[in-house]
């Protein structure tokens, strides 16, 4: 079986269209996120907007498709590099339970999605996530999944129970608690995997947290992601510190997407 | 035979006919028994979904570029949404000119549960003439404005069934639903 799976050929029935980076980047009105344009009007995703329901049931498409695809990328991590001269055993691991933990949020999103009254592949794909799971070095791709994917995923999340909450849905308040435990550890393997592949490597360390920025600054989209009381999506301070991220990195989080909702609107 | 106008005549930010529309707008107008002009304005800058009805009479109607999009292809328009949109729209302005509207709210006072259990009531009709559906996506709406319980579940069932409640009776149900 070939190593560095493309993201041209992951298997998808006819229910999926993709939507390439070059489209979404494109597209001249905005990107997407969460159903709304994330150009202008920025709020934060709540019941109480008009299009509050809808935009929370695309989001949660995209939590589906970001499911499928975290499982597909732990799983190359598992396949792509040898013991011993590239990753420790431990790190697969990880790996293998995160395949497990995915697996399962992916079953957790079908039925959400059902309760939700979306059809699957009702909206576009991006592989972008899968994309970052290709990268050739496994720290540096753990990095850009596991830091900075998986940590927007705690972010979404997050605000997606608290979206369950304030409409008094406890199914989609509890299924999202408990995607984000998971993904808290998922993150937190990435900051431990991260320090222990670097601890004699400066280089690589930065060149990892390098990437791990430019990952986080193409999921910036315009700014949704931030501390803003109007950010559509809120970055949760408290779980990203659980998942061993400093002060520090949480500012350098906040701060790009201050900028980047800064030249979005300018 | 209906008139449908629609602006602006060309678009830009998405890949949009305006033939294609007014295809779509006049096959639900006819099948709603709409026989008259329609103007149709139509935001292409704005990928959300929102909608209004501008005048009356004659029908005005305005959408975000987003209410007539295809969702697997964003930019591209989306024939099943464009019917759920615009049909909506035709079944209130329907609605208010029949007499049983004549105490419901004018549109900018209605709140989010009234609008939400009005489309209900809208969407169900429409799927029954083989317009659009959407079932689930209504329920899921309407949980969020009336509370995920068992009483707001019927609730929904009595709008989506019924074929032609009055305004009173849409709110009877609304209210008595709500947690």
């Amino acid at each position: 079986m070939r190593k560095i799976f493309p993201a041209e050929e992951l298997a998808r029935d006819s229910r999926f269209i993709r939507q390439t980076n070059e489209q979404r980047m494109g597209d001249p009105r905005g990107a997407r996120i969460a159903g709304g344009n994330a150009s202008g009007n920025l709020a934060k995703l709540t019941p109480d907007l008009p299009n509050g329901p809808d935009r929370a049931r695309a989001l949660m498409h995209g939590i589906f498709v970001g499911e499928i695809q975290a499982l597909e990328g732990a799983g190359r991590t598992c396949w792509d590099f040898e013991l011993g001269d590239e990753v420790p055993l431990a790190l697969k691991l990880d790996m293998a339970r995160q395949c497990w933990d995915e697996a399962r949020h992916c079953e957790i999103s079908v039925s959400l999605a059902e309760h939700m009254g979306t059809e699957l592949g009702e909206y576009a794909e991006n592989a972008l996530l899968y994309e970052a799971a290709c990268n050739p070095d496994p720290v540096l791709r753990l990095t850009g999944v596991n830091r900075a994917l998986e940590g927007l995923a705690i972010d979404v999340f997050n605000t997606m129970k608290e979206f369950g909450n304030m409409a008094g849905d406890p199914v989609l308040e509890f299924c999202e608690d408990w995607m984000l435990a998971d993904e808290v550890t998922h993150v937190k393997m990435g900051s431990d995997w991260l320090r222990r592949l670097t601890e004699n490597d400066k280089d690589r360390l930065d060149k990892a947290l390098e990437f791990q920025k430019v990952v986080d600054r193409l999921f910036s989209f315009n700014g949704f992601r931030g501390e803003d009381d109007d950010s559509p999506i809120q970055l949760t301070r408290r779980f990203r510190e659980l998942a061993g991220f400093s002060d520090e990195e949480i500012d350098e989080i906040a701060d790009m997407s201050r900028d980047a909702r800064f030249e979005a609107t300018a | 035979m209906v008139q449908v106008s629609v602006k602006p005549e060309s678009f830009e930010m998405v890949f949009y006919d305006v033939a294609v529309i007014g295809e779509v707008v006049t096959e639900v107008a006819e099948r709603l028994g709409v026989d008259e002009a329609i103007t149709l304005d139509i935001d292409e800058n704005s990928p959300l979904g929102r909608s209004k009805i501008l005048s009356y009479d004659p029908i005005g109607l305005w959408v975000d570029g987003g209410a007539l999009e295809n969702t697997q292809r964003p930019r591209n328009f989306g024939q099943a949404r464009s019917r759920d949109t615009i049909g909506r729209l035709l079944l209130r302005i329907l609605d208010r000119r029949s007499g049983r509207f004549d105490d419901a709210p004018t549109d900018d006072e209605l709140d989010l549960s009234q609008f939400a259990a009005w489309d209900v009531h809208n969407v169900g009709r429409l799927e029954r003439i083989g317009l659009g559906g959407q079932r689930k996506r209504r329920l899921y709406q309407f949980r969020n404005r009336h509370g995920f319980t068992d009483l707001a579940d019927a609730a929904f069932e009595e709008l989506w069934g019924s074929s032609e409640l009055s305004w009173a009776e849409i709110e009877r149900i609304s209210v008595g639903c709500r947690t």
